[in-house]
């Protein structure tokens, strides 16, 4: 962790993967999530997107989790005290539980004739979630100076 | 030239709007956040495409379906994406400008990209009428999703040496 804190390109670079990988990551869990609401790609099936979109969210989740924790070793205690990266982390967690519910469902929402009531709230929930995410990671650095 | 520049920034500081968010304690990383998501409907949907394009990953839907069931998203992520970044310049856009990190991704990274995301949306339909894609449909991809790519690192780059931290 001391090579990351004082190598000014190692970190730029694990930032970069962190950055890319997040927005990939959750843009793609938001399409699905939308797609689950009846506001994107109605055209076609459920389980057509959610195949081609959940490889590439858990590898973007992947990466993001991997540059992230190397981000996080750089001041981990203080990284740790901090109550925005609390309520963020509180946030992936429980937007990781509702995609792995909607993995685990698009098989039996696909063949549902209308979308049902717990797949429209579990796809709202992962929407707020990860907003939720995204605004406890900008106020990581405003509250605490932080990253 | 640059003078022009400068100008347009000094002005742009001096918007209501731009003194608002550099004035305020709460609104720099809200605009931030705007930004950011934005940013991951815009490549969600942009990198999506460009790999479906580069024949990677799972094929349940031709790139022309990705293409047009996430046009509509693919844009309101570029609005949302754009609203916050103008709002984000205008309120330290003379300390911005003489970031090269900045310099690169606005002037040179992002227009490029921008352009080149325009053509591929143009023609991925021609790109892949035959049900394969052409060879000049992979490099199309591949370019976009480099460019993209890039645009994230000089902005890193920038975040990185920016004289501005914002509290």
């Amino acid at each position: 962790m001391t090579t990351l804190a004082t190598s000014r390109w190692l970190y730029g670079l694990v930032s970069v993967v962190h950055y890319s990988a997040v927005f990939f990551c959750v843009g793609t869990i938001v399409l699905l999530d939308l797609r689950i609401l009846g506001v994107a790609d109605r055209n076609n099936a459920l389980s057509a997107l959610a195949g081609v979109l959940r490889p590439w969210t858990w590898i973007g989740f992947g990466s993001v989790v991997v540059s992230g924790f190397l981000l996080f070793a750089v001041e981990a205690g203080d990284f740790a005290a901090a109550a925005p990266f609390r309520v963020k982390l509180l946030a992936i967690l429980l937007a990781v539980v509702c995609a792995l519910a909607i993995d685990w469902s698009v098989p039996k929402w696909d063949r549902a004739p209308v979308m049902p009531v717990t797949a429209r709230l579990v796809a709202l929930v992962s929407i707020l979630l990860w907003l939720g995410a995204i605004l406890a990671s900008v106020e990581v650095p405003a509250l605490t100076g932080l990253g | 030239m640059y003078d022009a520049v400068l100008a347009g920034c000094r002005w742009l500081e001096n918007t209501p709007w731009g003194v608002a968010v550099r004035a305020s304690s709460w609104m720099y990383p809200v605009v931030l956040w705007v930004h950011f998501v934005g940013l991951s409907m815009w490549l969600g949907t942009s990198l999506t495409v460009d790999l479906r394009l580069m024949g990677v990953g799972v094929r349940r839907q031709t790139a022309v379906e990705l293409s047009n069931g996430l046009f509509a998203w693919n844009w309101i992520g570029f609005g949302v994406a754009f609203l916050g970044g103008f709002l984000l310049l205008s309120a330290e856009a003379t300390t911005y400008v003489t970031n090269t990190g900045f310099r690169l991704k606005l002037a040179v990274l992002t227009p490029l990209a921008l352009i080149w995301h325009v053509v591929v949306q143009k023609k991925t339909r021609a790109w892949t009428q035959t049900g394969q894609t052409s060879a000049i449909g992979k490099w199309g991809g591949s370019i976009e999703f480099f460019l993209w790519i890039s645009v994230v690192t000089a902005s890193v780059g920038f975040l990185l040496t920016n004289a501005v931290t914002h509290p």
